[in-house]
């Protein structure tokens, strides 16, 4: 495989093709596939690296799927280690994060599939939410859960967003695509809605005018031909509605789940999926880098393969982190920045449709002291 | 440079790589003419030539007192089979290089710049160095080349060329004292009193002030060419390290590495050894506020008739015990380890004796190498027994040491080192424990931690000190770089020691340090991803799969891995991972010999 026959087809234009993508996870180089991914990613954003300060509620783990990766559900309420939120809870949750620094500009709400809470639990807790900070983007429910809530609440799709949206979402998270293969979602997440009924979800939303954002879960039984078939997927639907914001890949996380006798994708697995999903994904704006799973120094690497855009300053994670996830839980902003800036890239502050909300100076307006030394050329002195 | 000096050398394959840049043109400052191995030398005999490029049975037959260009050669440290290798001839020995091999365990030393006394100087040999550096980088070529003007297979004779090694340091110094032994006791060959190498190479006490070339007013090239010259392995001077530093963006500057990394280590092979590293003391008067490990002492009251007696101030200082250190080691050796990295705190109550003894009593009963006593450690045993560093050396090699690790380097330049550990040893005891060291055979690593508040200059600095001295020795086997973990320590400082600064700092060490063969990556404090990645910024190393480690551990690096974890990450990466030992010898393949799976405590 001639890498420059990828590179004409990107100058020209041309969209990427099964196997482009096949020979791009197989390349050897993976500087030059970096390279080509970085050229992508600095023609669409320059040098600006986004972020946004949200909050994550993950207002229960008690569900009915049992996923093979997850490390995070737990089948019935009242196993150890299983909670529930009550509704306070949660908006206590969001009134702590108030009293504290910026108010956050969106809240992230992704769930267990919990078969023993009414439907007003979810419009209440985003209502309630909306009360306490108006201005609040609510990106809530992953497709899973909505086809869920379609299934177990006996409503339709375009029914369940609806409701939803009158409570006050806003977007829908991009969680629950893991790989849309058959053959995978059998052995990994039997229990969860199929490709098609993923797809159906977000193609609804969009075109009730709601945004979402899309995921792969890499690096467990998957093949290499399998993730790319997946990117063209949401690669269709995107020239189809055009809703999809940003793709963030997420790699599979081995500790405490039944995957765990697999091994964790390596830094260059996860630095080529980036750069291969930057080139595959030509119609999908921003690529984004979840330091939470991939680890801060993987994550700022990502910025130099394709990602433009590093996950917010997270108060608190759970998922990931029963899943042996070492990251910290929650980065202070000025160590986000930091880490945006060490990288040679400019830190942006975004709302969640990728508005500027804050950059250069007025990110940070009290910068710690730092003193550079001169730098002092022998030849000079 | 003035005048040119005239040089001679034989129409050779194996010499090819030597004379590329002076034959092409690219090092002024040699006229070069082609002859045959006895015409080379008696030129050199007669004074036409200054230096020649000689075979070793040559140069034992010069009838004047020749003096050898240190740090290159043609040698064979590895076995070769090809169609060329009658290029290699031992004569009067009868065997072959294999044989050679075979027989002594060190390398066969085919082809030397030899020369007389005032025929090569510091700019000279940098210039001879230079011209190997830019062979190195076109073998392809040269074979081809070659195979035009004389015939014979390309695929034998590049492969001919990548078997050889071009270094000589002091295991093929060693390699040819024997080979004049025995030609001299076997065949009566006149023995000379010692193989003398040029003078410049032990001179500088100090080493000298770099003189960084600046040309005033001249344009700029491109930072594309400056790296395409540095992947191509021409010699990067201060001011261009200081601008790609500044300005190449990341993955220009991996590109150019990788490229180094692969023209230096063309076999795809990354290596990584099984050791354990045992800290003996963490008793230290050093106090570098960097550091976590270590704890103070104070003195006590002396003893009748004994000597001084230094207690820890705090209930965790330790030194371990005769038992303790037993039962780490035969750990060591059962988990397929292979070597003991031992350091410790500066402990003024062990004397150098201490040491001798320990050495001695590991030797004894454990199969294991000792890489041990880091610069710091050996200056301030000096110091304490009053003995030159040399002379400690020397006892310690007797007792056993067989390589000393490069740690305590830090920044190697005093306004760093005042500010951060104003007891450790200066960056000049510093290099010249590593230069007595090379000088007395031993191989040793190199290291660099950054994230101290230096600046880019402090950096290069650094590195061309380190070249500098390798230029001399060729005694280092490796350099190692990793950012300051400060987690915990004494030192408040918000220095960038992300992940894009080790990777951009690692791939400009891989094109600075042309002349230290390996790179290793530091994935202790990187994490094994980014460990596994900076082996495509030039990294061929990935350390050791270590049984334990006390000193970045404590400061917030809590990576661990198997030697199955590294195999993983190393072949995800695309290379092919090996065993080696200290020397950056490959063991026999996994599962050939000794326990194939290694887990440390810490992982299992």
């Amino acid at each position: 495989m001639r890498l420059s026959d990828i590179e004409e087809k990107l100058r020209a234009g041309v969209p990427l093709d099964f196997h482009d993508g096949v020979a791009l996870f197989h390349y050897p180089d993976i500087l030059e596939v970096g390279r080509l991914a970085n050229q992508v990613r600095e023609k669409l954003h320059g040098q600006r690296t986004y972020f946004n300060r949200n909050l994550h509620i993950n207002a229960t783990n008690v569900c009915v799927a049992s996923c093979r990766f997850c490390s995070f559900a737990r089948l019935k309420p009242g196993d150890p280690g299983a909670y529930t939120m009550s509704l306070e809870q949660a908006w206590q949750r969001l009134r702590d994060r108030m009293t504290v620094g910026k108010p956050v500009t969106e809240i992230h709400i992704v769930n267990g599939l919990h078969d023993g809470l009414p439907f007003s639990y979810y419009t209440d807790l985003l209502a309630g939410l909306k009360r306490i900070h108006p201005q609040v983007h609510l990106k809530a429910f992953t497709a899973v859960e909505i086809f869920f809530f379609h299934q177990h609440y006996g409503m339709s799709v375009a029914d369940v967003l609806g409701q939803l949206c009158a409570a006050g979402l806003d977007s829908l998270p991009g969680g629950g695509a893991e790989i849309f293969a058959e053959r995978v979602r059998r052995k990994v997440c039997p229990d969860k809605c199929d490709a098609a009924e993923w797809m159906d979800v977000h193609r609804t939303a969009h075109r009730m005018g709601l945004r979402s954002n899309c995921t792969m879960l890499y690096g467990h039984i998957e093949t290499v031909e399998e993730r790319v078939l997946h990117l063209l997927q949401l690669r269709d639907l995107q020239s189809e509605t055009g809703g999809f914001q940003t793709f963030i890949p997420l790699a599979f996380h081995p500790d405490g789940n039944a995957l765990q006798k697999l091994p964790a994708p390596t830094g260059i697995e996860d630095l080529r999926t980036f750069a291969v999903a930057r080139l595959v994904l030509h119609n999908i704006p921003h690529v984004k880098a979840y330091w939470v799973m991939l680890g801060l120094k993987t994550a700022q690497t990502a910025q130099w393969f394709g990602a433009d855009d590093l996950d917010g300053t997270v108060q608190e994670e759970r998922i990931y982190h029963m899943a042996g996830a070492d990251t910290p839980q929650g980065l202070a902003l000025s160590e986000l920045v930091h880490l945006i800036e060490q990288a040679g890239r400019l830190p942006v502050e975004r709302d969640t449709l990728y508005n500027v909300v804050a950059e250069g100076e007025a990110l940070l307006p009290k910068r710690p002291f730092r003193r550079p030394l001169p730098v002092v050329r022998e030849a000079e002195t | 440079m003035t005048a040119s000096v005239r040089v001679a050398a034989p129409p050779l394959l194996s010499a090819r790589p030597l004379t590329f840049g002076i034959e092409s043109g690219a090092v002024p400052g040699f006229e070069l003419s082609w002859a045959d191995a006895e015409t080379c030398a008696r030129q050199l005999e007669e004074g036409t030539v200054a230096l020649a490029l000689l075979p070793t049975t040559h140069y034992l037959g010069l009838a004047f007192d020749a003096r050898v260009v240190p740090a290159i050669a043609a040698t064979v440290d590895a076995p070769i089979s090809s169609t060329f290798t009658e290029e290699l001839t031992l004569a009067p020995l009868p065997d072959d290089a294999q044989g050679w091999l075979r027989r002594t365990g060190l390398p066969f030393v085919s082809l030397v710049w030899v020369g007389h006394a005032d025929a090569v100087d510091l700019n000279r040999a940098a210039g001879l160095a230079r011209s190997l550096g830019l062979g190195l980088s076109r073998l392809r070529d040269l074979a081809r080349d070659h195979m035009a003007k004389h015939g014979g297979s390309l695929l034998d004779g590049e492969a001919f060329l990548a078997g050889l090694s071009y270094r000589l340091g002091a295991r093929e110094l060693a390699g040819l004292a024997a080979f004049v032994e025995q030609a001299h006791a076997m065949h009566g060959v006149p023995r000379r009193a010692s193989i003398r190498l040029f003078d410049y190479a032990f001179l500088p006490e100090k080493p000298q002030a770099v003189v960084w070339p600046r040309a005033a007013g001249a344009a700029q090239p491109s930072l594309d060419s400056v790296l395409a010259d540095a992947a191509a392995g021409e010699r990067l001077s201060p001011d261009q390290a200081l601008r790609l530093h500044e300005e190449a963006p990341l993955l220009d500057l991996g590109y150019a590495a990788d490229q180094r990394r692969q023209s230096l280590h063309p076999s795809n092979l990354v290596t990584y050894i099984i050791d354990r590293n045992v800290n003996y003391t963490n008793l230290c008067v050093t106090a570098c506020k960097f550091c976590n490990f270590y704890r103070p002492v104070s003195k006590s009251p002396k003893p009748e008739g004994g000597s001084d007696v230094y207690l820890s101030r705090d209930s965790d200082g330790y030194t371990l015990s005769r038992a303790r250190l037993a039962q780490k080691f035969y750990e060591t050796v059962s988990l397929g380890g292979i070597q003991i990295l031992l350091q410790g705190g500066v402990n003024p109550n062990l004397r150098l004796s201490y040491y001798e003894d320990l050495f001695r009593w590991i030797k004894a009963n454990f199969p294991l190498a000792l890489h041990a006593l880091s610069p710091e450690e050996v200056s301030f045993i000096a110091k304490l027994e009053g003995l030159s560093i040399g002379k400690v050396l020397e006892r310690l090699v007797a007792a056993g040491l067989d390589s000393l690790p490069g740690g305590g380097a830090e920044i190697l330049d005093d306004e760093i080192r005042r500010r951060i550990s104003p007891l450790k040893c200066s960056t000049d005891t510093w290099l010249a424990v590593m230069r007595e060291a090379h000088a007395l055979g031993l191989r040793t690593t190199s290291t660099m931690v950054f994230g101290f508040g230096e600046n880019p200059g402090h950096i290069v600095r650094h590195f061309e000190r380190l070249r500098a001295l390798q230029d001399q020795t060729s005694g280092f086997t490796a350099f190692i770089c990793w950012p300051f973990q400060a987690e915990g320590t004494r030192l408040k400082l918000s220095d960038d020691t992300s992940a894009h600064r080790y990777l951009r700092t690692f791939a400009l060490s891989r094109l600075y340090l042309d002349n230290i063969p390996n790179l290793q990556v530091s994935w202790p404090t990187m994490g094994p991803s980014i460990g596994q990645v900076a082996l495509r910024f030039g990294g061929n190393d990935f350390g050791s799969a270590m049984i334990e480690e006390n000193v970045v551990s404590q400061a917030g690096a809590v990576f661990s891995l198997s030697a199955a974890d590294i195999e993983r990450c190393v072949t995800h990466a695309g290379f092919v991972p090996r065993r080696r030992n200290m020397r950056y010898e490959l063991l026999p393949e996994s599962g050939a010999a000794g326990p194939v799976r290694v887990h440390s405590p810490a992982a299992a």
